[in-house]
């Protein structure tokens, strides 16, 4: 017999228990600038990034994987924020390469529209229609030595984040 | 191999570092307050999650078929292990196939349940743990002592040393920021080269056929996306009916085990990358046993944010290489006697039923009544320490006998010494008020 079969042979349902449906009562009041402060990301304003990064990379579908690493800055656009947390939906759509956002050494990523939590930002991505896509909030970070946090683990040092109406 | 109380007293036995570590884990249990307590549903919250992860267990076989179907529609390969050896078997055929001799993995305490780099070893593979906590303890020939939190049985001057002997960094230097710097510039090296990654999984989604891995570090993604081939290992039990599901474990995870608002990266695969291989494994491992014993199913809810390791008193100053499990703490102590009784007989009583984790557990196992359920199967098994099983009947049958109570009472009163022998491990290391000079009953008569 195989494995599959065994192990739902051995599965008995159990007495039936409800799902307990959409979560209700979610609070809403949650600032996204400040949670992404919480979570280590600056924000500035389009102009203010034309000074810092003037040289930053842009989407580019011919960058592959490894050429990303090379990569000192890249620019990419973000589906929607989450104010309670500082998250950003991105998609593999928006990047030229699904490790984009991890292996350049510093990501700007712009956002057009912000959700309350994580319920709406669920709400707002409905059916999935991309093959990846991630919750990105803040720079990589580590705390595995002695619990100090450091900014820049394996993936990218910091999150500049554009707020564009 | 040492029992938790043996381990713990060799732990204890360094008391400035017993405190540095207990006082550590506090401070990380005091974050998740502070991230819960902003939250006026947090408490709805745990209990909606709670009921979702009741109604996935009621219905599992028939979401892990959901699931199956779904992955399979979205191109990826999925596999079925009863046990860790046929797991093991299952990963090793995928890399052979590709030829690799050195692969990167990121966390996974499914992947030390089932031993898998030891047997990747015995066959020639090289695996490489990319997070850093877990590259630490890997470097050193230890297992983590923390699912969250692999190397906080470890001060910075140890990871200078093992940085120094192992990447060569200058000896002396423990600067945290310089030394995870070094393991960036390492890893990065093995993430452009590595042709399988293996990574954990924290959510399986039925209704989508998707996984969900969240990472601080990054490193599960750098390794999945530049490899040809993904392994991804699942415990059955991570199974969630909806996608719109995840919007309150999410919620809960991060919270819980470190007191983030989310962690960094929560990456959701529903496919396979253009010219990639995907592949999930689903692992039984005795959690079908688990299941259909109503007294132990709850312990599948577990989402392993740590939250009652943290909390736990006895985690806290016993060090998690004392549960010499790679889940270590109070979800590690019901969660070991089901897959071997006899080697963990121990677990169950390194607790003091206080109850706490319990309160933290985000899904609200009842991970105190447990452990107790346990100690009764165990003595009733034969299984418990011999000292505890004498311990236990000589004090029934005192409590049994008003007489024998009172006897007993009165003489120890008068000689405590009897009380503190090597034979009372409670005289260990603590200091223990004097016996009052006549018992309540003595006192109560005499008003």
């Amino acid at each position: 017999m195989s494995a599959r079969d065994q192990i739902l042979g051995k599965i008995e349902p159990l007495e039936p228990i409800k799902h307990p449906g959409a979560f209700q009562g979610a609070s809403e009041d949650f600032d996204f600038q400040a949670s992404l402060a919480v979570v280590g990301a600056r924000v500035v304003t389009s102009s203010e990034l034309e000074e810092i990064f003037p040289g930053r990379r842009r989407y580019d579908k011919t960058l592959d994987g490894l050429s990303l690493a090379e990569i000192e800055v890249l620019e990419i656009d973000g589906e929607f924020g989450v104010a309670e947390n500082g998250a950003i939906w991105l998609t593999e759509e928006a990047m030229p390469h699904r490790v984009a956002p991890f292996i350049c050494q510093h990501l700007v990523i712009n956002v057009k529209k912000i959700v309350p939590h994580m319920h709406a930002a669920y709400e707002e991505l409905g059916k999935v229609k991309s093959g990846f896509g991630l919750f990105l909030a803040g720079p990589s970070k580590t705390a595995d030595i002695e619990q100090s946090l450091v900014i820049g683990a394996h993936g990218a040092r910091s999150l500049t984040v554009v707020i564009r109406s | 191999m040492l029992s938790h109380s043996e381990a713990s007293e060799k732990f204890i036995s360094d008391a400035e570092r017993t405190d540095w570590h207990d006082e550590t884990l506090w401070f990380v249990r005091a974050k998740r307050d502070k991230a819960s307590k902003v939250l006026p549903e947090w408490e709805a919250m745990r209990e909606h999650a709670s009921q979702i992860k009741d109604h996935t267990l009621a219905n599992l076989g028939e979401y892990l078929q959901a699931f199956e179907a779904k992955a399979i529609a979205n191109g990826i390969k999925v596999h079925w292990a009863a046990d860790a050896a046929e797991h093991n078997a299952i990963v090793h055929s995928i890399i052979a196939a590709q030829g690799s001799k050195t692969i990167v993995k990121s966390k996974s305490m499914l992947t030390e349940e089932c031993h898998l780099n030891d047997y990747l070893a015995s066959k020639g593979i090289d695996v490489v743990d990319t997070d850093l906590g877990e590259r630490i303890v890997q470097f050193r020939n230890e297992a983590p002592s923390h699912i969250v939190l692999p190397a906080i049985h470890l001060k910075k001057e140890d990871v200078g040393e093992t940085f120094h002997q192992h990447l060569g960094t200058p000896k002396g230097n423990k600067d945290p920021q310089f030394l995870t710097e070094a393991a960036r510039q390492h890893l990065r090296g093995h993430f452009l080269a590595s042709e399988v990654a293996i990574t954990g999984v924290n959510f399986a989604v039925a209704e989508t056929g998707e996984f969900v891995v969240c990472t601080n570090e990054g490193n599960a993604d750098m390794g999945a996306h530049l490899a040809k081939v993904h392994i991804a290992c699942t415990g059955i039990e991570k199974i969630i009916p909806k996608r719109a599901d995840l919007a309150v474990f999410l919620r809960l995870l991060a919270r819980s085990a470190t007191g983030q608002l989310i962690t960094t990266y929560s990456s959701h695969f529903h496919k396979p990358r253009e010219g990639q291989e995907m592949h999930i494994v689903l692992l039984d491992n005795g959690r079908t046993r688990q299941l259909a014993d109503p007294k132990y199913k709850n312990s599948l809810k577990c989402i392993r944010c740590a939250a009652c390791f943290n909390t736990c008193p006895v985690y806290r100053r016993s060090g998690g290489h004392s549960y010499h499990q790679p889940v270590a703490g109070p979800i590690g102590s019901i969660l070991a006697p089901n897959i071997d009784k006899k080697a963990n007989a121990d677990l169950p009583f390194a607790s003091t039923l206080c109850g706490s984790c319990s309160n933290v557990c985000p899904v609200k196992i009842n991970i105190h009544e447990q452990l107790w359920f346990w100690r009764q199967d165990l003595m009733e098994a034969g299984l418990a320490p011999a000292g505890k099983t004498i311990g236990m009947k000589l004090m029934a049958f005192t409590l049994a006998n008003p007489a024998i109570y009172r006897i007993g009472g009165s003489l120890l009163r008068r000689f405590s010494a009897l009380l503190n022998t090597s034979l009372n491990p409670w005289y260990k290391q603590r200091e223990m008020p004097e016996a009052p000079k006549e018992s309540f009953q003595e006192w109560y008569k005499k008003r």
